[in-house]
């Protein structure tokens, strides 16, 4: 059977709470101005306070509501493919599984959640959101979204990114979401940099800051993140909810479930319901792949070390993880791995799961093998999952083992086809970079203002 | 030549990683660039080791932090 189907009537009711069975416990995110543990009072000026209660909810399972399924059922239950032609290609006596999710409207698994988001804050009395994004995934996730629930949105889509992505902004704008490039205008914290420059490059940390405080300054406003936060999590675990029950039918259970990681979203979705089986005592090996040129869960953070206390030696690069010049809050409270969900580094630092991280070069490669031999175009971050997949099918193959590998395909690469034509013609080689090259680049810094 | 940014969520040249930082290089600048030159080398001609300190020598915030930090901002300028 190439493709299994679940029927709407068995699409899963509720989503995942994992936080219900985790052997420790996630401590409470700090207010940096305070060292003091964030209150649901703090987050409500951006948040609705269904939101707010998903996020510290404690329950296991959280029912989804009716007018969700009626949603989600557009696209979902996302087919679960066998990659029989990979299989083929790579001779490998792996049977391997990919979760299709790029088959929802915006092509990835960010509505999962920009879904429930948008009919909560509408419950809640919201009457228009605010977002930034970088490559435009989640701004056209969530303008798809409002779409469906009748709420406005701006989007500050970071302005490099917007300028060079012209496909994502049409998205966005074609389901009525509006969308202007940061730093803007519009906001304190745009108008610091666009004065400066009107054709300041942007940044994700002015875009989200601009988001913001648009949220708390307009009337009937509220903010929306699409990855990191536990209520986004659990809403992507729908994605590992229906695969199990796909798996089922054909009497398959996983020997290692894969997923990328970037902020974490997807790699929960379908991984944290096999998390559970795995606390429960169930053997599957699951897995986070990231990019080795950005290892922050196979490396740890990386900071600059001045060498000694007088700051006279040159600067060292380092990983930083079991140094003493680390500072403190990093290991405050267990570690925690920039960029990614509290509730995936909880569970890397617990053992229940393990992180790879791969080359630049090798991802795309292994996304034009699966482009060639199923067909699909992935996303380039979903590239990383794939080249684990392909990886584990060869060890599979000199282990003699007929492993089970499911892979979460967590969006296609239809509007990324820039990045696979960079690697296509070279530009993407893992070498070091040319002088004349380095030179050509750094003339256009003159576009970013330097601190006075 | 280009690195695909895992915040932004695109391929990106060298000239907005050394600067996206207020003017300063992003935080994971070392990690991304450090395989096709030398890094520090190259940091240490352009930016003073003041500049650098302020670039890599605070802990990287986390997303909720930052979000605290600007609600905190915006709340203290009314």
């Amino acid at each position: 059977m190439k493709k299994i189907l679940l029927s709407e009537k068995d699409m899963p009711r509720a989503w995942y709470n994992i936080q219900a069975d985790l052997p420790n416990p996630l401590p409470p995110p700090l207010n940096p101005a305070t060292g003091e543990p964030i209150t649901p009072d703090m987050l409500a000026s951006i948040f609705p306070m269904n939101l707010i209660e998903q996020e510290v909810s404690p329950e296991r399972w959280v029912e989804i509501p009716e007018e969700v399924m009626e949603k989600l059922l557009m696209w979902r239950p996302t087919p679960l493919y066998r990659a029989y032609n990979l299989e083929r290609f790579l001779n490998t006596p792996a049977r391997i599984y990919f979760k299709n999710e790029g088959t929802s409207p915006p092509g990835s698994h960010k509505p999962n959640t920009a879904i429930p988001q948008a009919y909560y804050n509408r419950e809640f009395g919201t009457k228009r959101l605010t977002t930034e994004t970088g490559a435009g995934q989640w701004g056209s996730a969530l303008s798809f979204a409002c779409n469906q629930f009748g709420l406005e949105l701006k989007i500050y889509m970071v302005r490099v990114s917007y300028n060079q992505k012209p496909y994502r902004k049409i998205m966005m704008e074609v389901w009525g979401g509006k969308c202007v490039p940061s730093p803007s205008g519009d906001t304190n914290a745009g108008r610091k940099y666009y004065e400066q420059n009107p054709e300041h490059p942007g940044s994700l940390g002015i875009a989200i800051s601009e988001a913001i405080e648009d949220a708390v300054t307009s009337k009937d406003t509220k903010y929306s993140l699409g990855s990191v936060l536990n209520h986004v999590l659990m809403h992507q675990t729908i994605i590992g909810l229906e695969a199990q029950k796909q798996l089922e039918t054909i009497g398959e259970y996983p020997d290692i479930v894969i997923g990328c990681a970037g902020g974490g979203s997807n790699f929960a979705g379908i991984s944290f319901p096999f998390v559970r089986d795995k606390i429960h005592g169930r053997e599957v090996r699951i897995v986070a792949c990231e990019p080795a040129s950005c290892p922050t869960m196979t490396k740890g953070p990386y900071v600059y070390d001045f060498g000694d206390t007088a700051e006279t030696t040159p600067l060292l690069p380092m990983h930083s993880i079991g140094h003493a010049f680390v500072p403190a809050p990093i290991h405050a409270g267990g570690l925690r791995y920039h960029g990614m969900a509290p509730l995936v580094s909880r569970v890397l630092v617990d053992g229940l799961i393990e992180a790879r991280a791969y080359n630049q070069l090798e991802t795309f490669e292994a996304g034009l093998i699966f482009a060639r031999t199923e067909g699909f175009i992935p996303a380039p971050e979903t590239d990383h999952a794939i080249a684990c997949v392909i990886e584990e099918a060869k060890r599979a193959k000199e282990e003699g083992k007929e492993r089970v590998i499911l892979v979460n395909w967590s969006g296609h690469g239809i509007i990324d086809l820039a990045a696979y034509d960079a690697y296509l013609s070279g530009r993407l080689e893992d070498s070091t970079l040319p002088k004349e090259e380095l030179e050509r680049l750094i003339k256009n810094l003159e576009k970013f203002p330097r601190p006075r | 030549m280009e690195v695909y940014c895992v915040k932004i969520g695109m391929l990106m040249e060298i000239d907005y990683c050394v600067a996206m930082n207020e003017g300063l290089p992003c935080q994971d600048f070392i990690r991304c660039w450090g395989k096709r030159m030398d890094v520090v080398a190259f940091l240490e001609e352009r930016f003073s080791q003041e500049e650098l300190k302020k670039a890599f020598c605070s802990r990287p915030k986390s997303r909720m932090e930052r979000i605290i930090d600007t609600l905190n901002m915006t709340k203290k300028h009314g």
